[in-house]
């Protein structure tokens, strides 16, 4: 997305990860009257849930017995959209400036940027990197990709889907009935997807090669076919206009680790109990922080978010109360659209619906 | 709650669950791998891909390979042979590369 040349988007916050906590902290900054922008490097929100598990279920989020990854997720992007946050999704946080006032800018390494008055980094475990397909690098972008933003670019296409998770297995059956042929490669004979997942992409028409790598993709200008390797030495070869690969990300504390935040063991962010780093107007949540007692869980990180966006409330604005009030007192504030997925309304959003 | 490495793994080091790991916790010894207990978050991607099922969750190791537990903690946490110091917390495997010796407990090892 050509976002360079686009004026910074403004708001009253920035909020560096859209993972569950990322999210949740959208709602509540909405809710305590802040305009938010959301930014994740990952194409969808959820982040770890998202990116790792998103058929597991979820036992230890409040009021829930049992939530699934993926609906704990659309849940809470539409608790957040009431709102109307901005996302800038498949954006990585790169720079953090100031100028001469309180203002903070974040650029991106898409060269987007954003004008904030506060942030909190609720980055998880840090920025998502898809591990790489070795045999695709020179075809990346132009037939391998890591992502299905939208099943219809490959309706027609032999497609092959590389990995054996849930996001493989998801893509393989979603694309089964659109495109032409779908092969499933994965590494292993056992699988990481839910094992109802597999149930259904067995009894599928998709292609299942187990033990097998894809090791050499052919083709002049365009991407034309794939030789699988078996562990056995076998060769085969498969037409294909597309491979995905779905092997998985790899996460590090990625660009913020320059941004001078006092972080701890290599991958923790020292936060107060006001959740402020050490740096003005920053504030983190969720399983980046670290302090004495943390409990890196899912419900620990909801509590943070408030707390933080409380905190941030008041320091954008010291006449402001620290306690919210009651949610259900004022009721959802003028509820905006209360569409399931977010909206793209920034001038640099980049949104694309969750998939 | 992290997940630890058992018996099984010495002397077989497939190595599968290092490329599954997403933060890179889990490093190399000499015979056998050792899980990080503070940078392990508990994702279980490493399990299923273990083709000598070494790996389970800290409370699920079977009671005779209990003291594993342990000793995946002190591969970081005590000076290993040959060193002054500790591991301590270097943030990724990457950022060491195979360390090349165990713990004692490991190094002195005998399968029955």
């Amino acid at each position: 997305m050509n976002a360079s040349a686009a004026a910074p988007v403004r708001s009253d916050l920035l909020v560096l990860g859209a993972g569950p906590v990322g999210l949740y902290a959208a709602y509540y900054a909405g809710f305590r009257g802040l305009s938010t922008v959301i930014v994740d490097s990952l194409p969808e929100p959820g982040g770890q849930i998202s990116a790792m598990y998103p058929e597991k279920p979820i036992f230890d989020v409040a009021g829930f017995p049992s939530v699934r990854g993926r609906d704990l997720v659309a849940g809470l992007v539409e608790q957040a959209a009431r709102f109307d946050p901005v996302y800038l999704l498949g954006h990585r946080a790169q720079t953090l400036t100031r100028g001469a006032g309180p203002g903070i800018t974040v650029g991106t390494d898409r060269g987007a940027a954003v004008r904030c008055r506060a942030v909190i980094i609720s980055g998880g475990i840090g920025t998502f990197t898809p591990r790489p397909l070795p045999a695709g690098t020179q075809w990346l972008g132009h037939g391998v990709s890591f992502f299905v933003p939208s099943l219809q670019a490959h309706a027609g296409q032999d497609v092959i889907v590389v990995g054996g998770g849930d996001s493989a297995c998801d893509w393989a059956l979603s694309l089964q009935p659109i495109a032409r042929s779908v092969t499933l490669v994965h590494r292993r004979a056992a699988f990481r997807a839910h094992a109802h997942t597999v149930d259904l992409l067995r009894r599928s028409a998709v292609e299942v090669i187990t033990d097998a790598e894809v090791t050499r993709l052919l083709g002049t200008d365009a991407l034309t076919s794939a030789e699988i390797t078996g562990r056995d030495g076998s060769l085969i070869t498969r037409p294909a206009q597309a491979v995905i690969a779905a092997l998985g990300f790899t996460a590090n504390l990625g660009p913020i680790r320059q941004w001078g935040a006092e972080i701890v063991g290599n991958r923790y962010l020292r936060v107060d109990t006001t959740m402020a780093t050490n740096l003005p107007g920053v504030y983190a949540a969720g399983d980046i922080t670290d302090y004495r007692g943390k409990v890196r869980l899912i419900s620990v990180g909801f509590g943070e978010a408030a707390t933080a966006v409380n905190n941030a409330a008041v320091l954008l604005d010291p006449g402001a109360q620290l306690f919210p009030g009651h949610s259900s007192d004022t009721g959802p504030a003028d509820a905006g659209p209360s569409a399931g997925m977010p909206a793209s309304t920034g001038p640099a959003s980049t949104m694309q619906a969750a998939i | 709650m992290p997940y630890v490495i058992a018996a099984s793994c010495i002397d077989t080091m497939d190595r599968s669950c290092i490329e599954e790991c997403p933060v890179d916790c889990i490093y190399e010894g000499s015979r056998k791998l050792y899980i990080h207990p503070a940078e392990c978050i508990d994702c279980g991607a490493c399990e299923p891909v273990c083709p000598v099922e070494a790996i389970s969750q800290d409370r699920r190791v079977p009671a005779e390979e209990a003291e594993f537990v342990a000793d995946n903690a002190r591969f970081f946490s005590e000076p290993l042979p040959g060193r002054s110091e500790p591991l301590g917390l270097p943030g990724g495997a990457a950022n060491v590369g195979p360390l090349g010796v165990d713990t004692l407990f490991v190094a002195k090892y005998e399968d029955d």
